[in-house]
Formats: structure tokens, sequence, C-alpha cells
């Protein structure tokens, strides 16, 4: 009898998932164990993955295969790729900084882009837009629902915004507090803020219910075709 | 200047006030007493670091007297009384200082003639301290000296033998000093008839005669005490010849009156240093009063009882007979001499004297005179081991008459008590000091009623003498204090115990509730409806992708939801798959969303059989994130040169010619994360053109991806089970995972439901219960 | 040491937001992109390291719980070597994926369904307060508008309010929290390129 690898795969996933779900039981070695050879196995697949799909068809193969200008022009990330190596290494690890502080250049100019034209300017544009009747039409929407929706959508930005405003000031008795307008402002937002937070609850749990269902399904279906 | 400690180590001197020494750094001992600590008895070794000098100098002095005292007696031994003469130097020795401090120059001869020789032996020092003025140096009671030279036998007084006639006094006339001088002169025995009055016997000229009385005493005192040691009336007119005398004719005229005169009680005797009331309290002290009591006295007198002269209230008088002229200077300066009374031994010594010129009390107070000793030629102390000098009151017919002032300084401080008993005057005011400072001193402290220190100082506490009751009340003031200041303690709840068994409940009923309908296929639950908007925009963006054309599809979700992943993408691509057929182009900046492209294509999808390379492409693993994503946008070719397999990615027929996003047909982004979904977003914003693009995400995520297609950022947006759900009802139910899951997912829901509103507002209600509790304990 | 760090961080950042608003420099963008997805691999590369160092000093100190770090080691190694001859795409790394990865990762998402309702239920037990109450019931009222009926959607919970809070409601707060976020990190891109934070030591 030839196991197929789907066989394979499947006994092996029916004893993981068993030993993973016996922790609603209590923590236990077998869950420990399983979770372990987890750890250990994505760590390997990832390492694998970053070989194959990052190192050599970026750095080998040109260096290997290219033409001059490619591997001049290679050199430079595989000495940064050396330099980050060296964070191993306590001694070398001031080597690393200079390949870190490279990264995190380009990473910070690449996130003020995003953020600015693709978060802030999109969003406040669209706040400022939820009462335009022009595109509430094309989308078959009333002007009543447009307006009280806009409102509800704004007062939510806005109160949300003004939650996370904690600059405050000594007042006459001592304590340090927001401004009245402030501090009511504030907890308006934290409602909205609240309904966000339950809305998020909510995803979360219906995302693990349905890998619970996934699961057990496999189970069963395995057992099953077993 | 404060006092010097002497280091015990090293010797060296440091300030009382220091805790170690300066110089060898030993901790120095600490002899203050602290307030409300109870003395402690030390010896006296150890104060001796605190001793200041001039009081160890005063000791040395003593001592050196007594060595000479002892070396004398070894020559010539001496009775134990004769050791009070040493005492009397430095008794004397004051005399000696005020003699000096004597500016007038008025010294009686016998005066000087006492002093020079104890100025022999008295410390220079002791002569400048105020005790000296009193003529209290001495260590030793000088009554005891007297008597113990006194019944000397064998020898004279050293106290005698070291009187020296003083250089004569020009000034003096000093006949009155006569018997003082004599006393100078043991060999020579003089008769002098005393006067009448007191001033009289003084104005005698010739210092070098003894007085008859006390030569008369002294033979009387042989006869009768012969060979007692102990015979003061023997030792000194043994020792003394001076000092044997012969009853003068007033003398004897005295005494017989006082046989015929009851003298006043022996407690009105005066407890002067004349020693009348040792006498009258001790008369039993053979020692001091042999030599008294060989001399004619009355019965009264024997037994101790004050001398009529004494016992006399009224002061003798000045004698008027005496020629001013006759008078010494120093006798003439006494302008309000008290009279002496017994009864009141500590006459101020500014009462004015009364004059009286009656013989009789003349006489007696007279005999009175020269049976005690004066004040300071003794102590009136009763001392244990030294016995007191009781002169015979009717051999004395002195009056005590006006005595200088500095004599009367010396005497001891009358209080004017009119209640002052002799008891006051008790022998234990003539208390020899064998402890401290004023050590081997007789009498130091005035001897007045209530003002004698009878015994050792009451050690008095400092501390608050304070009731129980005020106690309390001080201990309840203190708490309620200590509470003012003490921290308030948060008030926090205990950390809640894990429920295990509602933990296993909550399994066990999820477990079934889940199992039940997953392994009994159960179809009962309707798929939701009603199509949203985000929804409606993905199934228009699917319908909108040209046949056949690339389409990039970003997997980026982890391989925990691919159950809900798979479920709610699935539908969509079974529509695009099966209807517009295009070239997908996986890439996914997950490690793992490569393989897990893979998975989805060759499970949900195997249906539709897409070929590797031909009908789809995977790009494989894009590192960088934020970087990575930007960079392919930007240059896709040059970013992912090749596939997952190494080959060449953009070779392919359908990539040929695409440099750049905004070629593609769609971008579809597969992701459980909102954050990704975000990048990819902001990433491409600029550079995909008006490309549409579609989001599927978990239901976690699509909260914080709403806004995006909300502001027109996205066209579409597929969301968790129930958005695939809703899909898949518009691909008529293809693939029919979501139908299969949708029973399952809405028992668990309303189970969730359920739990939520009922077991939260159980626990509600066991919090605000566990908060009044806090509250009312508070 | 620290200026050059700090040259090289703002020198790189200026550059790549310079080809946003500069087509001349988008090809120096791509370039420094692209290197910078290079060391992003090769960072991954030195946690995996790291790992294997933390556990690999936790068995020579025969710590406890060494068997399991052994067995973490033996479990990377393997995948890793298996990993590199055969590649990530063979159809033994399918099986350790499709047997290990995705039902250990799934079995411990369905955990969390237990764990998040038992949290809730305890939730209003120590904080009972306006938020919380807030939270739990549109978490409830969402639980229950998600569920459907054998007869179609739970009426008005299904049908009007669930899409009411999901699209109107929690946008408003969705969207504030964007916003936010947005500043927070343009705030910090900023502060990184002016050179006032460095977050790659030398500070």
């Amino acid at each position: 009898m030839m196991f197929s690898p789907d066989h394979i795969a499947g006994v092996i996933s029916f004893l993981f998932t068993i030993l993973v779900l016996s922790y609603l039981i209590g923590d236990n070695p077998l869950f420990r164990i399983a979770v372990y050879i987890f750890v250990g196995v994505s760590s390997g697949y990832v390492a694998a993955v970053a070989w194959w799909q990052v190192i050599v068809p970026r750095l080998i193969y040109p260096l290997a295969y290219g033409s001059v200008s490619e591997k001049a022009i290679t050199a430079i990330p595989l000495l940064g790729a050396v330099m980050i190596l060296m964070k191993i290494s306590p001694r070398l690890t001031g080597l690393a900084r200079i390949a870190m502080a490279f990264l995190v250049g380009v990473g910070a100019a690449v996130i003020i882009a995003g953020a600015l034209s693709g978060t802030l300017v999109p969003q406040i544009s669209a706040t400022i837009n939820a009462f335009d009747m022009n595109a509430a039409n094309a989308r078959n929407i009333s002007m009543v629902e447009v307006i009280f929706n806009g409102a509800f959508i704004l007062a939510g930005t806005i109160f949300t915004l003004i939650y996370f405003h904690f600059g405050a000031r000594p007042k006459a008795d001592g304590s340090i507090r927001r401004l009245g307008l402030i501090e009511i402002s504030a907890w308006i937002g934290r409602i909205f803020i609240g309904i966000t937070l339950g809305t998020i609850f909510a995803g979360v749990y219906a995302a693990a219910l349905t890998a619970l269902i996934e699961r057990i399904s496999s189970l069963i279906n395995f057992l099953g075709n077993f | 200047m404060s006092d010097m400690i002497k280091c015990p180590a090293c010797g060296e001197s440091n300030l009382s006030d220091q805790d170690v020494c300066q110089y060898c750094q030993t901790r120095l001992p600490d002899v203050t007493i602290k307030p409300g600590q109870i003395p402690t008895r030390k010896n006296t070794a150890e104060l001796e670091p605190i001793l200041p000098q001039w009081l160890r100098d005063a000791r040395d002095s003593a001592r050196e007297d007594d060595q000479q005292g002892a070396q004398q007696k070894l020559d010539q031994p001496e009775s134990p009384q004769s050791q009070a003469a040493s005492a009397t130097n430095d008794l004397l020795a004051g005399l000696q200082a005020q003699a000096g401090n004597n500016d007038e120059g008025d010294m009686p001869d016998w005066l000087a003639s006492i002093m020079d020789g104890p100025s022999k032996t008295t410390n220079p020092q002791t002569e400048s301290s105020d005790t000296d003025e009193m003529g209290l140096a001495g260590k030793v009671d000088f009554e005891d000296d007297v008597v113990a030279e006194l019944s000397s036998d064998e020898e004279i007084p050293s106290w005698l033998a070291e009187l020296k006639p003083a250089e004569p006094q020009p000034d003096e006339n000093d006949g009155a000093n006569d018997w003082l001088h004599d006393l100078e002169r043991p060999e020579q025995a003089r008769q002098s008839e005393l006067p009448e009055s007191f001033e009289s016997s003084f104005t005698d000229s010739s210092a070098s005669d003894t007085p008859d009385w006390l030569r008369q005493m002294a033979a009387e005192e042989n006869v009768k005490n012969e060979g007692a040691p102990a015979d003061i009336s023997a030792d000194v007119f043994a020792d003394a010849p001076e000092l044997s005398i012969d009853t003068p004719d007033w003398l004897q005229a005295m005494r017989d009156q006082e046989e015929a005169a009851k003298s006043a009680d022996s407690e009105g005797s005066s407890g002067s240093s004349f020693g009348k009331s040792d006498a009258a309290e001790n008369p039993a002290n053979g020692d001091l009063t042999d030599w008294m009591d060989s001399l004619p006295k009355d019965e009264e007198t024997k037994q101790g009882a004050a001398p009529v002269w004494l016992s006399n209230d009224e002061p003798l008088p000045l004698s008027s007979a005496a020629e001013p002229g006759d008078n010494p200077d120093w006798f003439n300066s006494f302008q309000a001499v008290p009279a002496f009374q017994p009864e009141r031994p500590f006459a101020p010594a500014d009462s004015p004297p009364h004059a009286e010129s009656e013989d009789s009390q003349l006489s007696d107070n007279l005999d009175a005179l020269f049976t005690d000793m004066p004040d300071w030629l003794s102590d009136a102390s009763e001392t244990p081991p030294s016995s007191n000098l009781m002169p015979n009151a009717d051999m004395d017919e002195i009056a005590p008459g006006d005595l200088p002032d500095w004599v009367q300084a010396m005497r001891p401080a009358d209080s004017g008590d009119s209640q002052s008993s002799p008891a006051s005057l008790s022998p234990s005011d003539q208390t020899l000091e064998t402890h401290g400072v004023l050590a081997w001193l007789q009498g130091v402290l005035p001897a007045a009623p209530g003002f004698a220190p009878t015994s050792k100082p009451k050690a008095y506490s400092i501390k608050l003498q304070a009731s129980d009751e005020q106690q309390s009340h001080a201990a309840l003031l203190e708490r309620i204090l200590a509470a003012e200041t003490a921290p308030v303690p948060i008030v926090s709840f205990s950390v809640l115990k894990t429920s295990r068994a509602l933990r296993w409940f909550l399994a066990f009923i999820f477990l079934l509730i889940i199992g039940i309908p997953l392994f009994m296929r159960t179809q009962i639950f309707s798929l939701p409806e009603g199509v949203p908007l985000s929804v409606n925009g993905a199934m228009q963006v699917a319908q909108s992708i040209p046949e056949g054309a690339p389409v990039l599809v970003a997997f980026d979700y982890e391989p925990a939801r691919v159950g809900e992943m798979e479920a709610a993408t699935a539908p969509l691509f079974d529509q695009l798959m099966l209807l517009r057929h295009p070239y997908l182009i996986f890439i996914s900046t997950n490690a793992t969303g490569a393989i897990l492209a893979e998975r989805f294509i060759s499970g949900p999808l195997a249906v539709h059989n897409y070929q590797y390379g031909i009908q789809y492409l995977n790009l494989g693993y894009l590192p960088g994130g934020q970087m990575g994503i930007r960079a392919f946008a930007q240059n896709p070719r040059v970013t992912t040169p090749s596939d997952m397999s190494l080959s060449s990615a953009w070779d392919s027929a359908p990539l040929e010619g695409i440099v750049s996003l905004s070629q593609l047909a769609a971008l579809i982004v597969v992701t459980d994360d909102a954050d990704a979904a975000r990048t990819w977003i902001e990433q491409t914003e600029s550079v995909r053109g008006g490309i549409p693009l579609v989001v599927i995400s978990s239901a976690q995520a699509a909260p914080m991806i709403q806004p995006y297609f909300e502001s027109w950022q996205i066209s579409g947006l597929i969301s968790g089970l129930y958005g695939g759900a809703l899909f898949e009802q518009y691909n008529a139910g293809r693939p029919g995972t979501a139908r299969s899951y949708w029973d399952a997912y809405s028992l668990g829901m309303l189970l969730a439901m359920a739990l939520v509103f009922g077991g939260g507002l159980w626990n509600l209600i066991l919090g605000l219960r566990d908060r009044i509790a806090i509250r009312e304990a508070q | 040491m620290r200026v050059f760090t700090a040259v090289i961080a703002i020198a790189a950042g200026v550059l790549v937001l310079g080809g946003y608003f500069f087509p001349a420099l988008a090809d120096v963008q791509t370039l420094l992109l692209n290197w910078a997805i290079i060391l992003a691999g090769f960072a991954a590369l030195v946690g995996i390291f790291n790992l294997i160092a933390v556990h690999m000093g936790k068995i020579r100190g025969h710590e406890k719980g060494r068997t399991y770090s052994a067995l973490l080691i033996i479990g990377l190694v393997a995948t890793f070597f298996f990993g590199m001859i055969l590649r990530p795409q063979h159809a033994m790394m399918k099986i350790v994926m499709n047997g290990i990865i995705i039902p250990t990762e799934a079995a411990l998402m369905g955990i969390l369904t237990v764990s998040l309702v038992y949290a809730v239920i305890r939730l209003l037990r120590r904080r009972a307060d306006m938020m919380g109450i807030i939270f739990l019931v549109t978490a409830a009222l969402l639980m229950l508008g998600s569920a459907t009926l054998p007869f179609g959607n739970i009426p008005l919970i299904g049908t009007l309010l669930h899409p009411w809070i999901t699209q109107i409601l929690a946008l408003g707060g969705a969207r504030g929290i964007l916003i936010g976020v947005a500043l927070g990190t343009l705030t910090t891109g900023l502060r990184i390129l002016f050179g006032a934070d460095r977050p790659y030591g030398g500070n």
C-alpha cells in the first residue's frame, strides 16, 4: 500500500491537530512537543525559502552569472548582508549598524510616502466626501442616509482623533487635566473606539471559529477517509 | 574651659565632649549621665580621668599629709584621732589663705600661729579655693583631728606640733590670742586668767601663755583617764602641755553656778562646731568627752546638756570692761557678731549681738565657749570612726561673743529656722565625705536643716511622669497621626483565578456544537442574505477583468487562517477562473505565502486545473515588507526577475511587455492582516493607475480595511466566511466550502452570543457585588 | 561611527523619498529598494540563527526544557536541510507544510475561540465600565448579526443593525484610528530622516 503524500500529510496533520487541541484540557507535554516541533519546522522552512528565494536569485546568481556592472552593483548588498550577519557576534555587532541604518533610512522614506499619500490624504478626503451627494447618487444612496451616515462617520473620526490627544495643563488645584471640551470630546471618542474594538473582536472570534471549524472538519474527513 | 578627660590608653588629655581620643582613637569612657539614666555605681578609679586637676592636687596633698602624718605616727605613734590633725592642716589652710587674703593684716597671733603650722603642709591650690577660705579643705573631721591629738598620751598632735608662732603682727594686740599662741608651745603651760569677757581672754597679749584653763583641763584629764589613748583630754594635755590649765577663778565660779543650775535640754546644746550636740547625743563617746568629763561640770553637762552659757538665749555681750584699745584689731572689727545661742547654733552672722552685762550669763557663756570647739576648728558632725570633741562646757566660760565675718562664714550656715532642732545638727552634719570630689571633707555642705545631704542624693528621672491614662491618650494620638501619614493602599482587585471548569465546559460545548453539524454535514441554517457594497464591488471587478488578463494576486496570510481565507477567496477565484481565465501572478510578502498559493490552486480550485507557468505564475517570496512592495510596484521586472523555481518570470506570453502594475488587469490582495492590506494599498496607490484593487481579508481585518473601501481606494472587499458565503451564493454555491462550514459557523456564533450575554451579565453582577463588598470593607 | 550611520540612514531615506517626487530619482530609488530587499532577507536569516543559538544554549546549559529545544533544533535543521536540497516547492516540503505547519497553526487559532469567549465572559467582572459594556454589547450584536437562522437572517439585527454598525459606526472609529496611525507613522519617519531617532543604534 502506497501512502500518498496526502495520506502522510493527513496522518501527520491529524496527529498534530490532536496534540494541539489537547491544550483545551490543560498544558501538557504533548502540546509542547507539537508546538516546539512546529516552531523548528517553520523556522527551517523560512530559512530555506529565504535562501532559495532571496539569496540565491538576488545575490548568488548575479555575482555568479551576472555582468560586471551587475556584479558591482550586487557587491554592495552582499557587503551589507555580511554586515547584517555580524549581528550574530556580540563583538562585531557594531558593523551591523551600517546596514541597519540603511534599512531604517529606506524604510522611513517608504512609510512616509505611503502614510501621506496612501492613508492620510485619502482618508481625510473621504471624510469630507461622505457628504458628497453625487457620489451617493452614483451608489443609489439617499440624501438623508448620506447626511445621517456622514454625520456619524465624521463624528466618529473627529472624536476618535480627539481621544488620542493627551496634552494637558496643570489646573489651579494642582491636578493635570485636559481642557473640558477635549475631555467631553474624548469621552464621546471612547464610545466610538469601543464600538470599533467590539467589531474587531467579533471578527477575530469569527476567524478563530472558522479555523476551529476547519480543523474539526479535517479531523472528521480524515477519520471518514481512514 | 571644658573639663579634660584622660585617655585610658595613651593617657593624653581630651575634651570631655569627645567620644574618641584624638591621639589614639580609643573610645573615651562616657562618664556623663544621660537624662533619665540612673547613675551607675562606678569605681573611683574609673573616674580618675575626669577628675579636675585641682582636686587631684588636693588629694595628693592630702595623701602626702597622711603619709607624713603616718610617718609621724610611726615616729610618734598617734591615735587615730590624731589623723584628724593632718586634716586640720588642710582645714586650717583655709585660714592661711584667708589670712593671706586679709588685706587688713589683722591676723591675730593665735590664728596666725595656727595657720603657720598647717601652712607647710597645706596645698597652695587649696588655699585659693573657696573651701579653703572656709577652712574646710581638710579631708578629715577636724574634730577628729583634735580629738586624736588631745587623746594622744605620748605625742604632741601634729597640728599642734606644727603650729608655729606666727610672725608677730605688730598691729595685733592680741592678748586674747594668748591661749592660742600657747598652743604652739606645748612645753609652756601658761596660766592666764581669763577675763570676764570673751575678748578679755583674747586680749591677753602673751602669745605664749597656755591658758590656765586649758592646762587645768589637761591635768584633770590625766588624772582621770590616765592611759586612755582615746582620752582627748589626756592626749591634749599630754601633747599640748600648754593646754593644761589651772581652772581660773572665774571659770570655777562659773562651774559652781552650773552645778546649781540645770542646763537646758541636751538637744538644745549647740550642734555647732563646738560639738556640743555630739556630746549630747553621744555621751558614751568617752574618747571625746572624757577630758571634758574630767572638767567640773554639772549633771546636765555630763549628760551632754548644753551648758548654761550655751543654753542662754541671750548672747554674751561684749565685755564692757575691756578696753577698746586693748582689743585686737580683728576683734575690734566685730561689729555685729551674733550671740552664741545653743538653741540656734546656726545663727546668722548678721544677727546683732546682744550685750549683757550679767556675769553669770557671761561666765556661763565663757564656759560654753571653751567647752566647745570653735567653728573653724571643728565640725559638729558625728562620724563612726571619729569621735566628737565635746569640750567641757563647765570649763569654758568664754562667751561666744562676736566672731569675725570670716569666721562666721566658716561656721555652718544658720538657716534661721527656729524650728531647727538639734537633730538637724546631728553628727550627720559633720559627716566625713568619703566619695566623690568632696572626699575627705567634713561638713562641707551647710548643716542647715534640710540642707544637709544626709544620704546619697536621690536620682530623679527626668522622664515624663505620665499616668497610664495619659500614656494611653498619647499612644492614641500617635496612632491617629500615623494613620494620617500612612500610605493608603490602592484598592485593587485580586487576580481572578483561572476557572478550569469553565474552560472545560466551553471547550466541550464548542466541540459539540461545531462537531455535530460538521459530522452530520447539515445545511440547516440559511446563508446570509443581502449583498453589501463591498462584496458587490468585488463581484463587479471579477466581472470586469478581461479574459486571460494578468491579475496580480498577493497571498499575504498566515497558515493559521487557511480555512477562513480559502473559504472567503475560493468563490471569487472560482468565478474568475471559470469566467475570465485570468493569468494569475501570485506573489507574497510572507515566506509561506507562496506555498499557500500553491495549495490554494491545487485545492479548492483544483477543478480548474490551472498549470504552473501556463495559467499562473508564482513569483515566490518578496522580502522587505513595504520596501519590497514599493520596489515591486515601481519595477516588478527588476524586483522579481525570476519566479519561485528560479526561472525567468517575465518571459511568458501573458507577462510580455509588462513593466508596471498599471499594465495588469487587477490587483487582488488576499490577506488576514489589516496592515498588509494597508501597505499594498499605500505603496501601490501612485503606480497602480486605474486598475481595480480587491481585498479579500479575514473577518478580523475587515473593520480596519472598510475605510479604504469607503474612501474608494479599493474596489471591493470580501471579509471572512460571511463574505465568502455571500459571494458563494452569487457564484451559484461554488465551490461550496462556505456552505459546508456555515451551520457550524452560525451555531458557533449563536452560542458565543448567548455565552457572552448570559455569562457577561452574570459576571457583571458578581463584579458589582465584589465592588460593593470592597467599598463596605473600606 | 554614530555620525556615519546617521549619514547613511538620512542619505538613503532622502534619496528614496526623492524618488516619489522626482522621476529622475526613480531608478536610484529602485536600486536602493532592491538593496534593502536583499538585506531584509538576510535579516530573517539572522533571526533564525539567533533562535538556534538560544536553544543550543539551553541544551548545552542543561536548562529546563532542553528536550523541547532539542526537538526544535532537530526539526529546524531537518527542514532546512530538506529545503536546501529539495527546494521549498517540493512535494516533501508540501507534506511538511500541510502536515505540520498548517494544522498546528490552525489548531492554535481554533483554541483561541474558547479563550476569547472565556475572556469576554469574565470581562465585566473586572471592568464594568462604559467602555467594557459598549465593547461587549457591540461584539455580541455583531456575533448575532453574523449568524443566520434556518429561515434567513436574524431580523433587525442581521439586516439592519449588523451592517450599520460595521459600515457606519465602526467606520468612524476605524478611520480615526487609521488617521492617527498615519500621523504617527509620518512623524516617526520624519524623526528618523532628521536624525532625531536612531533605532539602528549609535545614539
